[in-house]
């Protein structure tokens, strides 16, 4: 059972360390919301801010997201769980945040929970995954002995399914989209500015919260994030109206994975797949 | 005047060794031949609207040959240019499935040739993404083609286009994605 | 006079609206409850605490569709969609967001412009307020004591609602509410002991407390006002925000919109959609420049109209305490813990 009070111990300590000695300007966690179990991310920027940083199980938000706020250069710790290192590594390989300007203050943990619903969170909308790929400075000890579950599997139920109800599927949960684009803003690999659905030059979708729209800027998302989405689920997590977009950015992933041999975000050397060939890539991709 | 051509036709299948000396007789079958396609379009009512993107150096180049040596191909796909297949958004597929179009059939060059060097390489894995997409939402996995055609691969051409009019034909109508207006 | 209609029935009632108009009542979705419009008298489901969206959908709706044009022809020949003239039941609204409606009206109706949509829609509306229950607990988000609404307000209801175990009263507030109560034969009368519960939970709403910062409303638009330029403030407020848009669209008294021109081929339609402050580019004007290119601009933006600029505009706060926004957050931010930060500065 993962001890949240000593990680949040060792990450007020880490942080302390590192915002006294100067090798950080800003320390990237999370701290109190309006009540426990609804934390927020949280920036410390000085040691006095470290007393405000907390870690409990609702600290599900992925602060990779924040990384590309800060001008380039700037030195940054940031608290990351196992899926957040992903989103780390990710941005690291497509030269967003440079490796060196970065302390990783990894948190292997299982039993993390969802503040707004207090469900538990695993492998069905997450990837699964409990310890970091990178990190610095560990915050507590790997955790090992785990079954090893796919987070693919909750994708059965729907590959089973024909074109047809398939189809369905989606439009309904498409139509009850509100385009509020937390979604887009929630993850840590949306940082386009300006976003293709905010463009006039070509208008790809209009404003209207409606089908046509709505379609054009999901399906367009799903294949914006091919191969870099790293299964955090913060933008199923972040939607108003619940829609299961970690199901198709799960899909797009596993097929990724499939044809190109490469899992998003696991090592810094790779390159992003979609900006890469291989010699032994083979046309039966494309049947 | 339809026999000449009957004839004439006979004559040139004989010289070509597709057919005997005998077939210079006359079956009606091979009367109406020719315009099968015709009376079968007319009968069959769905004509559908494809939109085919073509890069320039191999399959523009290709349909271009394909038309100089006056191959017969149906009609219905609708061919616009690019310089290279890896100037395709996947963006256009999704706005040209809403817009109407029954199908999508993507031409390049062949991996390897591509006149840029790499970009039919990029093209192809991020077309198969797009392919995988479509597949998952539900649209039906025939109505988006990629095919590498070259530039001296006339005839290939007119019989991709011959095979995915068909298919999409068989299809029927693309109502998921197209925006009812 | 006091009706009621026992909990079960509750479709009879439903029924009987719908044969009059359009009822819009709460119904359950997979993420909680939301206003649609019941096809189903067996779908009003009032076993909720709040909705997710706003019940301002009814009066100003996600997007409406003002004229149909073809590109090419004259402007005369485009056709204006009308509002549609059937009376509207709007079933089941809680007291805080009865009371948005009037502050809406400031921008829609009162304010010199009139908007004929979102005047039509509201003259043609009867609005059925519906108490908080008082049994269950109050959600930790909600503050709307502090902008002086209670839990079983019946300011600005045509008609309002008290649950109780058995039955659902109804009271007509205003002579609309009162008269369609009468003409509603699926009701019967409420006796002496009914209507006492009614009397005393109208009493009780008043001790039912939610998260109270005692905001005399000049105060903090003063102090807001003091503020404004302390970046250091506004930055650690908005650190966490992601500016999206969510705790506006599910805001009942958010209003600002866009009117865009959707034109597919040669046949188009103008329309109106909810646009949001906290959008990177709201303020992007056809120069290229937006004045309010950082998160903590458009969060200070934001808050300060709602507690500033309003209050000094129209004399009172666009905000009544829902709680919506706090709910919606993927960051789980506290409109009300921001301002009681801001008092403290």
């Amino acid at each position: 059972m993962t001890d949240f009070k000593k990680i949040e111990e060792n990450l007020k300590k880490e942080a302390k360390r590192l915002l006294e000695s100067g090798e950080v300007t800003v320390v990237l966690a999370y701290g109190k919301g309006f009540d426990e179990q609804h934390p927020m991310p949280y920036a410390a920027k000085s040691v006095a801010d470290v007393e405000n940083i907390v870690f409990n199980e609702y600290c599900t938000y992925n602060m990779a997201r924040y990384l590309v706020r800060y001008p380039q250069g700037t030195k940054i710790a940031i608290a990351v769980k196992a899926a957040d290192s992903r989103a780390v590594v990710q941005l690291i390989q497509e030269e967003k945040v440079k490796r060196e300007n970065l302390v990783l203050l990894g948190i292997p943990v299982t039993g993390m929970k969802n503040s707004k619903t207090g469900e538990a969170i695993d492998s069905k909308t997450t990837c699964g995954m409990v310890n970091p790929v990178l990190y610095d400075v560990l915050l507590s000890e790997e955790i090992h002995g785990q079954k090893p579950v796919s987070p693919y599997d909750v994708l059965a139920e729907y590959e089973a399914m024909d074109n047809d109800a398939r189809w369905e599927f989606w439009k309904s949960q498409l139509d009850k989209c509100i385009r509020c684009y937390a979604c887009r803003k929630a993850c840590p690999m949306c940082y386009c500015d300006p976003c293709f659905i905010d463009q006039l030059k070509p208008k790809w979708a209009d404003k209207a919260p409606q089908s046509p729209g709505n379609i054009m800027y999901h399906l367009t998302r799903f294949h914006h994030l091919a191969g870099r989405c790293i299964d955090c689920g913060e933008c199923s997590r972040a939607c108003p109206v619940d829609i299961p977009l970690y199901l198709f950015h799960k899909k797009v992933a596993k097929e990724c994975e499939e044809m190109f041999k490469q899992a998003s975000g696991m090592s810094i050397e790779d390159k992003p797949v979609l900006v890469n060939f291989r010699v032994e890539d083979s046309d039966k991709i494309l049947e | 005047m339809l026999r000449c051509a009957f004839f004439r036709f006979a004559a040139t299948c004989e010289k070509v060794g597709l057919a005997s000396r005998t077939s210079r007789a006359l079956p009606l079958e091979f009367f109406i031949a020719p315009y099968n396609d015709f009376i079968e379009r007319k009968v069959m009512s769905f004509e559908p609207k494809i939109l085919g993107i073509a890069c320039n150096w191999c399959t523009y180049t290709g349909a271009d040959l394909a038309g100089t040596t006056r191959l017969q191909y149906p009609p219905n796909v609708r061919v616009v240019r690019v310089m290279c297949s890896s100037r395709i958004n996947p963006s256009f597929i999704f706005r040209a499935l809403q817009f109407g179009a029954d199908g999508v059939l993507v031409g390049g060059c062949h991996p390897g040739d591509c006149h840029y060097n790499t970009g039919n390489l990029y093209a192809r894995r991020r077309l198969a993404t797009t392919k995988k997409i479509l597949e998952f939402a539900g649209i039906e996995q025939g109505r988006f083609r990629v095919e590498w055609i070259s530039a001296s691969e006339g005839n290939r051409f007119a019989e991709v286009i011959e095979e995915f009019t068909t298919q999409i034909k068989n299809l029927g109508p693309q109502t998921k994605l197209k925006i009812q207006e | 006079m006091l009706k009621k209609k026992a909990i079960e029935k509750i479709p009879e009632l439903a029924a009987a609206l719908m044969d009059k108009g359009s009822l819009l009542a709460p119904v359950k979705e997979a993420s909680g409850h939301n206003f649609a419009e019941i096809k189903d008298p067996q779908k009003v489901d009032l076993n909720f605490y709040n909705t997710i969206m706003s019940p301002k959908g009814a009066f100003f709706p996600h997007k409406e569709d003002f004229i149909k044009y073809n590109t090419g022809k004259p402007t005369s020949e485009a056709e204006q969609i009308e509002v549609d003239p059937k009376p509207v039941f709007l079933f089941g609204v809680r007291p805080c967001d009865v009371r948005s409606f009037s502050i809406m009206d400031i921008h829609f109706n009162a304010a010199g412009i009139v908007d004929p949509y979102w005047s039509q829609r509201r003259k043609a509306t009867t609005v059925f307020g519906y108490a908080y229950d008082l049994n269950q607990p109050v959600d930790a988000t909600d503050f709307y004591n502090s902008l002086g609404i209670y839990a079983a307000d019946t300011e600005g209801s045509d008609i309002f609602m008290v649950k109780t175990d058995k039955d659902l009263l109804l009271k007509g507030i205003t002579p609309k509410g009162e008269e369609l109560l009468a003409k509603l034969n699926t009701l019967v009368d409420a006796g002496g002991d009914d209507e006492k519960y009614f009397e005393e939970t109208l009493k009780k709403g008043k001790e039912y407390k939610t998260r109270f910062l005692c905001i005399d409303q000049d105060v903090i638009a003063k102090k807001l006002e003091a503020i404004f330029d302390n970046n250091d403030f506004w930055t650690k407020a908005s650190s966490a925000c992601l500016s999206c848009g969510a705790c506006t669209f599910v805001c009942p008294n958010c209003y600002c919109f866009d009117i865009c021109d959707d034109t597919m081929f040669s046949k188009g339609t103008r329309r109106r959609v909810w646009d949001a402050c906290m959008f990177t580019d709201f303020t992007l004007e056809a120069s290229g420049h937006n004045p309010r290119t950082q998160v903590f601009q458009r969060l200070r933006q934001k808050i300060n109209h709602k507690y500033s600029y309003h209050v000094k505009k129209y004399g009172v706060i666009s905000c009544v305490g829902c709680g919506r926004c706090t709910r919606s957050c993927p960051v789980n931010i506290d409109i009300y813990s921001i301002i009681e930060e801001a008092l403290k500065v």
